[in-house]
């Protein structure tokens, strides 16, 4: 049957460490088919490049703004693989981010928080944004464990629920959006106190690269134990290989479920109040702006594990800087990234079959 | 309200609702037969440019439409190739493949027509149903729409007749609810599922058509603005079964067609409640207000032949 006439589409060749190597060549692959492209429309591909690599890395400030990007990424990411380890695809990223983003902003603006002593200034913000984040991530599970609703469907739903939320929130004048007392008040809300930013890494404003590099990394290192050491990991694990067996073992699986969709959502959370109180500095629509998607396929593409997601999110935080400043100075749309992106995630899901029958053969 | 505007409204709510019925129930023929298309909503906006392209390039809707099929086929080619041949994650695949839709669309419309054109093309003709079309009061406005609607609906009840009365229907149901059997019964799961796709690639492509030549007759950056995703959303609302389905996208449509009920300055609701009620109303709808529904028992699960 048909089974039989594509099994064998790769009989003799021999690839070492498949796993690696194919997902490398369908990266490989989609940035070619970038350039041609690139190349098909007329673009100077010269200035494109030189545009892309200024933008993304061509100063000290390129640098730290594309890192800072990354950061957002990698949280995003990280929520998203320790889900996929219990077989749950968070798809929620952006939705979670926007929340993250109308909390740490309604906190910092009116928390009464701008005076506190001990950082809490800048942290209760950040703590109302990942619990946002955390509520909206547990919504998802309540209705998986509940109504038995399919993850990606609700979270995908939650995405623009909470994308209007932010529309909402900054259209009001009851909610954050800047008092009318101002000549002309815009859609967006007051800009954060600077007490309730986040502290430059090294203090120096040309270097905008914050402290939520340095919590990234420590969460980055948290997760991979706690995937790989930890009770909880196991228990992931084990219900995301069957949830059946896994209750039977006396697992609970439902409190699991919503407490990792929770966590999930608490990461991407957690990005949007880093985002705005790092970055941003002020609510606007449309807040989020991709970012939620792209730390989705950072999430998908780093299979698995915390190191892979730091090490996507670095290049998809170059990347998105680099496109941006190539449509800015040589006039590429920035569409070709997510034109890229997209091959990417198709391709190596299309690969996973082969770089499991040569994981095999091996 | 008065009746006139119902008469409106309700003209207006089968507008909305029209492009999810076409897609919904496209979707539906390759959920019965197992396969979940995430990539509905790619399918759609490729669709929603493609059909302006065409039309722009020719001036003739009728070939734009054409276009649009044909690249929601295409679409779902790409589709069938991974999810059915190579056995990828169908979700995975779904969302890879929106985001391609979205960057190849964005790139192309700023190619072709430039950022910020809102170049009009030509649209459909109106076809108004004698005698039905002069009723008072609901008449103009439920049997005086643009041709293709009918052509819509028509494609609606072709899918019903399909799924329910012939042996492709009965092999659909038969590949999604239990493959290992179909394929000892000699029915090619591979096949079955592949054209299934194809179908909901080309329903897909009447609703992306609607969206931009049939309604605003051009296209925006991402345009299709999740309703791919309401179509899917519909379905589990329907519980797998057609007609039911196509009541939930009329529900959405009603929902959507209420933000031009209120003028902006005067409504009681906020705009933003306005805009959200659609996806309120999916999730509410998913979360299984209507019970707990049962999906096709193979879907999403890839098939791996018969040894």
């Amino acid at each position: 049957m048909s089974g039989a006439a594509s099994s064998a589409p790769a009989s003799g060749l021999r690839i070492p460490a498949p796993g690696v190597v194919i997902p490398l060549a369908a990266i490989a692959a989609s940035f070619v088919v970038g350039f041609a492209l690139m190349a098909l429309t007329g673009s100077n591909i010269g200035a494109a490049i030189g545009a892309f690599a200024q933008g993304a890395f061509g100063s000290a400030y390129a640098i730290g703004t594309s890192l800072n990007r990354a950061v957002a990424l990698g949280l995003v990411g990280l929520g998203f693989i320790l889900a996929e380890r219990a077989n749950l695809i968070n798809v929620g990223g952006e939705g979670q981010i926007a929340m993250g983003g109308i909390f740490s902003t309604a906190v910092a603006l009116y928390g009464g928080v701008k005076g506190l002593p001990y950082g809490l200034a800048v942290l209760l913000p950040l703590l109302a944004g990942t619990l946002a984040g955390a509520a909206w991530g547990a919504l998802a599970g309540v209705m998986k464990i509940r109504f038995g609703t399919n993850e990606v469907i609700s979270t995908l739903l939650l995405n623009f629920i909470a994308i209007l939320l932010v529309y909402w929130s900054v259209q009001s004048v009851h909610l954050l959006r800047q008092p009318a007392s101002f000549a002309g008040t815009l859609p967006q809300s007051l800009q954060v106190p600077p007490s309730t930013t986040l502290p430059l890494l090294t203090g120096n404003p040309a270097d905008p690269l914050h402290i939520g590099a340095a919590v990234a990394v420590v969460l980055a290192i948290v997760t991979a134990l706690v995937l790989r050491r930890s009770a909880f990991g196991l228990r992931l694990k084990a219900i995301g290989l069957s949830p059946t067996a896994s209750h039977r073992a006396g697992i609970r699986t439902d409190a699991l479920m919503v407490s990792v969709l929770a966590l999930s959502g608490a990461f991407g959370g957690l990005a949007g109040a880093m985002m705005l109180l790092g970055d941003q500095g002020y609510l606007t629509a449309g807040f989020s702006s991709g970012y939620g998607f792209d730390g989705l396929v950072v999430g998908l593409l780093a299979r698995g594990s915390a190191a892979g997601v730091a090490a996507v999110a670095i290049f998809f935080g170059f990347l998105r800087s680099g496109g941006i400043s190539m449509q800015i100075s040589a006039h590429v749309p920035a569409a070709l990234v997510t034109i890229v992106q997209g091959m990417i995630v198709v391709a190596i899901a299309g690969s996973a079959i082969l770089i499991e029958r040569m994981g095999r053969r091996a | 309200m008065n009746l006139e505007t119902l008469a409106v409204y309700i003209a207006s709510t089968l507008h909305f609702a029209l492009p999810l019925m076409l897609a919904a129930s496209g979707e539906l023929v390759s959920e019965a037969a197992g396969v979940l298309n995430l990539s509905l909503e790619g399918m759609m906006l490729f669709a929603a440019f493609f059909s302006v392209w065409g039309t722009s390039v020719t001036g003739d809707p009728w070939i734009g439409l054409l276009w649009g099929i044909a690249s929601g086929i295409v679409f779902a080619i790409l589709q069938a190739v991974l999810s059915v041949r190579l056995r990828a994650n169908q979700l995975v695949v779904g969302i890879g493949l929106n985001i391609l839709a979205l960057g190849a669309t964005t790139f192309l419309n700023r190619e072709i027509f430039g950022a910020l054109s809102r170049q009009l093309v030509p649209g459909f003709g109106h076809l108004h149903i004698p005698g039905l079309s002069t009723l008072p009061l609901l008449g103009p406005s439920l049997f005086q729409q643009d041709l293709v609607v009918y052509v819509g609906l028509a494609l609606i009840v072709a899918i019903w007749f399909v799924l329910r009365f012939t042996a492709y229907g009965v092999a659909c149901r038969a590949v999604g609810d239990d493959p290992r059997s179909a394929d000892w019964a000699g029915i090619s799961v591979t096949r079955v599922r592949s054209i299934a796709i194809l179908v909901t690639g080309a329903m897909a492509g009447v609703a992306g058509t609607l969206i931009s030549v049939g309604d605003i007759r051009t296209f925006t950056e991402g345009m299709t603005n999740g309703a791919g995703y309401l179509a899917i959303a519909a379905i589990i609302f329907g519980g797998w079964r057609l007609w039911p389905t196509v009541g939930a996208c009329l529900l959405f449509g009603g929902a959507m067609a209420l933000q031009f009920q209120f003028s902006a300055a005067t409504s009681p609701v906020p705009t933003a409640a306005l805009l959200m009620l659609p996806y309120v109303l999916a999730l509410l709808s998913v979360a299984g207000l209507v019970g707990r529904q049962v999906p096709p028992a193979a879907l999403t699960i890839p098939f791996f032949g018969s040894r």
